[in-house]
């Protein structure tokens, strides 16, 4: 069952997971996209490892930390409007954040705005997958689970 | 000589015969005709200086250093993704070598329909003609395309569609799968390892991580302005003023009509900006039960050309292979999750298709956001829309014919076809919204066209504006419609020939 909380509330143990030295998020927008990320690339197979596992929301961090600025506001905007009961209640007419809704609630919730009737939410969704596709899947952790072996490179660059 | 912003530390003031604001096709190769006929080439990039060794290779590495905003360029809907290079080089640094003279019926076009003047085929053939000889440009012997491209020329051929091997700028070649990666071999005959040097071995000065905000005009001299970032960290550390008497702008149908709107130049017509084009891209993904593994080998190879103008209306659609990179892969594939993770452990059994369509009716702009960068907007029009579902069908029937076992659209909701059967069924089911399918833009072009009308183009037929003498653009902005092909050897050629006339008729720009 999805926890009921307001948005502005964390729990402790969830802000220890926070890296001290963000550049982008807010510690909230951290979690809230850690959350989203690990949802969006799904559960890892045994033996491979996740969004979270290979630092996502860190890498995200960084990312777009060099964003053009107009970029960064309105990420910070999607993450807000993505995670607030007051949005999922309008657009779900759910009660709850997306923080602390269940596993199958948040992918439930992701898929209704991959395929809402309002553009704007497609869009949002398609920022978010955008971002977390390419944080999980640039990364070399992720390359063996799929079969990517890299660019052959010149033997003294190898 | 070659000087980056790490390497500047304090304000820049120079003067020079031609200041050169880009340093991709258009920018490098006028760069380099005008510095050989003796003139003082002042050339900026945005972008930062990396050779081959910097280049890393990997998708990490070239989307932060070589793409313009780390490949997340985007129309403001994100709706269609506008992948360009940002880099000494410009996207000739990272695009898939394809090298295609401009086709026939479209250079008609331009002088029926925009008065374009010395744009023939016959006037443009030796240019062409240069360039791939310059170039190293060729066809891969038979041997030498790998199963991704292998699914064009084989599935082409079953149906009875004409599909060829394309024109690629490589010498000694070793099939590594990086050219949209930057090549690590130098086998990839961009600019930035030919028409840069051969333009600073001629005296030309590049200012790489130098980005041009404004461009002013004060009688024959004009001054153009920016500022100066530190390649290692991104961040502004000094400022520039150039003056010249001509001033070539090349930085893209994108960032090129952009630095004109600030300027306030050269838009008397109203339209700087307008008339973007896309060669709007989407692809079908088939999936092999051998490996097809379409990040290995030659990226991009063949092409079906069957589909082209071929009612006649000069618009329509070709089919080109693409390289399956995990993140582009991952961004492509629909949906997410636990489905979409199950999708990419098929990978080594990708084949990948890209269609591009040649637009006739759909209407893109570019225009200034409160940021003072690109807005870009663009509505598919009901023509393209059409060509659009007739380039996937296509694609897909090509899949099915190159052995697949499935198809899919790039579609948000996963369109999944098991028989050549269902094709048209399963398309006339999809969404076409916009974010409904994933789509994809290479090659904008358009937003500062070409036309003997001063009312109704930017520039006219040696790329100088209409409004100022001796203010000029020569990249893909001043194509004045969809070329249905790879533009780079189109802007080459041109870029070559408004040069040379700059350099034969120089004294007057200063007048």
């Amino acid at each position: 069952m999805a926890k009921i909380i307001p948005s502005g509330i964390l729990f402790a143990d969830d802000l220890t997971r926070v890296p001290q030295n963000l550049v982008y998020f807010s510690p909230k927008e951290f979690l809230i996209f850690e959350a989203a990320a690990d949802r969006l690339i799904g559960p890892p197979p045994p033996g491979h490892s996740g969004s979270v596992e290979i630092g996502g929301a860190a890498r995200a961090d960084q990312f777009l930390s060099g964003a053009d600025p107009e970029v960064q506001e309105q990420f910070h905007q999607l993450l807000t409007v993505f995670n607030a009961p007051l949005f999922t209640f309008l657009f779900d007419f759910r009660f709850s954040s997306f923080l602390s809704m269940s596993p199958e609630d948040k992918n439930s919730y992701i898929e209704d705005w991959m395929t809402s009737s309002l553009g704007v939410r497609r869009s949002g969704f398609q920022a978010l997958k955008r971002v977390c596709m390419s944080m999980f899947y640039t990364h070399s952790s992720s390359w063996k689970e799929i079969g990517y072996e890299g660019v052959f490179m010149p033997e003294d660059r190898k | 000589m070659i000087i980056r912003g790490d390497d500047i530390t304090g304000p820049v003031r120079e003067t020079a015969d031609v200041c050169i604001i880009g340093s991709g096709c258009g920018g490098g190769a006028s760069a380099k005709v005008l510095a050989e006929a003796g003139k003082k080439v002042i050339l900026l990039e945005e972008g930062g200086y990396y050779t081959s060794k910097d280049f890393g290779s990997t998708e990490e590495t070239a989307y932060q250093k070589l793409y313009q905003q780390r490949a997340g360029q985007a129309t403001d809907n994100l709706g269609i993704t506008v992948l360009q290079g940002r880099c000494v080089g410009g996207s000739s640094t990272i695009n898939w070598t394809t090298t295609l003279r401009t086709p026939e019926f479209v250079l008609e076009a331009w002088k029926r329909d925009h008065g374009v003047e010395g744009l023939s085929s016959m006037e443009l053939d030796p240019f062409f003609a240069r360039v791939e000889k310059y170039l190293n440009v060729h066809q891969e012997p038979d041997e030498n395309h790998n199963p991704n491209n292998r699914i064009i020329l084989d599935g082409a051929k079953k149906l009875g569609y004409h599909a060829v091997a394309v024109g690629r700028n490589t010498k000694n070649c070793v099939k590594a799968g990086a050219c949209g990666l930057g090549c690590p071999f130098d086998a990839k005959k961009t600019v930035a390892i030919t028409y840069i040097p051969d333009a600073v071995k001629a005296g030309a000065t590049l200012l790489a991580n130098c980005r041009a905000n404004a461009i002013s005009v004060s009688g024959a001299t004009k001054h153009v302005g920016g500022v100066v970032y530190d390649q290692a960290t991104g961040k502004p550390k000094s400022d520039f003023v150039i003056e010249a008497p001509v001033v070539i702008v090349s930085a893209s149908a994108i960032n090129s009509p952009v630095l004109l709107l600030k300027s306030g130049l050269a838009n008397s017509s109203g339209e700087v900006g307008k008339h973007l084009t896309f060669h709007l891209t989407s692809a079908v993904l088939g999936l092999y039960e051998k490996i097809i593994y379409g990040a290995g080998g030659i990226p991009q190879s063949a092409m079906c050309d069957e589909f082209l103008n071929k009612n006649g209306d000069g618009g329509g659609f070709w089919l080109e292979a693409v390289p399956i990179y995990p993140a582009l892969a991952g961004l492509a594939l629909p949906g997410f999750g636990s489905w979409h993770r199950e999708m990419m452990h098929l990978y080594p059994h990708i084949g990948a298709t890209i269609v591009l369509v040649k637009e006739i009716d759909s209407s893109g702009a570019v225009s200034v956001n409160d940021y003072g960068r690109a807005s870009i907007s663009y509505t598919l029009g009901s023509k393209d829309l059409k060509y659009l579902k007739q380039a996937l069908a296509t694609a897909a029937r090509v899949q099915f014919a190159a052995g697949a076992k499935r198809v899919m659209t790039l579609h948000a909701t996963a369109t999944e076809i098991a028989e050549p059967s269902q094709i048209e069924a399963k398309l006339a089911g999809a969404d076409w919204g916009t974010n409904e399918l994933a789509l994809f833009s290479a090659h904008p072009l358009g937003t500062c066209r070409m036309g003997a009308n001063s009312k109704t183009s930017v520039v006219d037929t040696h790329c100088q504006t209409h409004d100022i003498k001796g203010l000029f653009v020569i990249d893909g902005s001043v194509m004045p419609t969809s070329l249905g092909v790879n533009p780079q050897l189109t802007i080459l050629a041109i870029a070559e020939k408004s040069a040379e006339w700059i350099a034969t008729e120089s004294v007057k720009f200063r007048e």
